[in-house]
């Protein structure tokens, strides 16, 4: 490596990254102008039904951003991770234990002490990928994570999650949603996180689970406090 | 003789490893512990992948936490290859004589707070002489094949453990990833009645 890319690759360009990352005033110049058109903030959660630090972050950002103006637009995807990544199980195990953990500090308690597999509940992604956003929409993937992930450890009963659709957007669930997880998914491949819970938050991402209360900070930044 | 024990799996080319190292390193002030620092080669050195966009996201989201700590970062030098070797077998050096929380969180602020390049004897010599330790010792130590042999064993052992990244707390059979997790070893320490009064 030449001297001038070495210089490049282990200093300049970090440096750059880091200081760009810094530059907070065109965000905030633009959430001001979505402001004055009376638009609200936006927070697009990429997450999966089958992970249960997706469950910790819906469950948590849905009621933090009770009272201020944002919406909350939930992408959900299926696949996701560092393609080829040979800690992918390790990661899959640890997350059980990490979100039983981060579920304590909201006062849940992780039901499961097993990783559920993504493709027996891909119909879920499927079904809220089809629907266009409305409270009821979130209501409903609130009340999934916690009948997945905090009810208890048996199986997944698909009749039961077809009620509660039923109980919150009073119609059965749409079809024909595969091609929107998709889209969600190469959406989120475009913005950059590379895994779930992933937070894009006006230019800005975040693992969601872990920067709760960064997220907040940033809409506080941007002029979207709470009410 | 602490009544525990937590060992701390820490990279230097890690900037997570870095913004945990003040609370780690102060972790024994508040629990009866023995912190046991356990220094591991860089994860891409290991053959695991890093995409472009986690390198991007890594440096973005440190920035940020950097600031919410108090600590400095954006003058990086990556110390991937060289420097990462070198600080970790000097850390061992430090590890015996007792220095490690001077070298370990002075190496890190030099690599991602001042850009200082510990692949070279300058930017080294600079950073074990801020911990204390003196150069001529370190120099030997990165000759010492016995000091490299340890920070392998270490990285074996986190291999060992199930797990991938850094920074790594293992308490007991628990594990916590990440600087961000501190906080949950902190109640695991109190819970195990080992606050110190």
């Amino acid at each position: 490596m030449s001297r001038a890319r070495e210089r490049l690759e282990r200093r300049v360009g970090p440096r750059l990254v880091v200081a760009v990352s810094r530059i907070t005033l065109p965000a905030r110049t633009a959430a001001a102008l979505r402001r004055r058109r009376g638009l609200p903030g936006e927070v697009e959660l990429f997450f999966a039904f089958d992970d249960p630090c997706s469950a910790v972050a819906l469950i948590e950002l849905s009621e933090r951003l009770t009272g201020r103006s944002v919406e909350l637009r939930l992408r959900p995807v299926l696949r996701r991770g560092i393609p080829g990544d040979p800690a992918v199980e390790d990661k899959r195990r640890y997350a059980i234990e990490d979100a039983r953990r981060l579920a304590r500090r909201s006062g849940l308690e992780l039901a499961r002490s097993q990783p559920l597999a993504a493709e027996e509940i891909g119909y879920l992604a499927e079904w809220v990928a089809a629907s266009p956003p409305q409270p009821a929409l979130e209501r409903f993937c609130v009340a999934a994570m916690r009948a997945l992930w905090f009810s208890g450890e048996g199986p997944v009963e698909r009749a039961a999650l077809e009620s509660l659709w039923r109980e919150q957007l009073a119609s059965a669930p749409p079809v024909g949603g595969a091609e929107s997880v998709s889209a969600n998914e190469r959406l989120m491949s475009r913005r950059g996180p590379y895994d779930v819970p992933a937070a894009w938050v006006h230019g800005r991402w975040y693992f969601a689970h872990d920067r709760l209360g960064q997220i907040g900070e940033w809409l506080d930044e941007l002029g979207w406090r709470a009410a | 003789m602490p009544a525990g024990r937590v060992e701390f799996f820490f990279s230097f080319r890690s900037p997570y490893s870095y913004l945990a190292g003040p609370r780690a390193f102060a972790l024994p002030e508040r629990f009866d512990i023995e912190l046991a620092f356990r220094g591991v080669i860089p994860m891409v050195m290991r053959g695991q992948k890093v995409p472009r966009e986690k390198g991007l996201h890594t440096l973005r989201d440190v920035a940020r936490e950097a600031d919410r700590l108090g600590m400095a970062f954006g003058r990086i030098h990556d110390p991937l290859g060289a420097g990462a070797i070198r600080c970790l077998v000097v850390s061992e050096h430090a590890v015996d004589v007792g220095r490690e929380r001077e070298f370990v969180l002075a190496a890190s602020r030099a690599i991602w707070g001042e850009a200082v390049d510990v692949a070279t004897d300058a930017g080294l010599r600079g950073v074990c002489e801020r911990a204390g330790l003196s150069w001529a010792d370190a120099r030997a130590a990165l000759d010492d094949p016995a000091m490299l042999a340890r920070v392998e064993a270490n990285t074996r052992a986190l291999g060992d453990l199930g797990h991938w990244g850094v920074p790594v707390f293992a308490f007991g059979d628990e594990l916590f990833w990440g600087q961000d997790r501190i906080e949950d070893l902190e109640l695991a320490l109190a819970q195990a009645g080992l606050s110190l009064p």
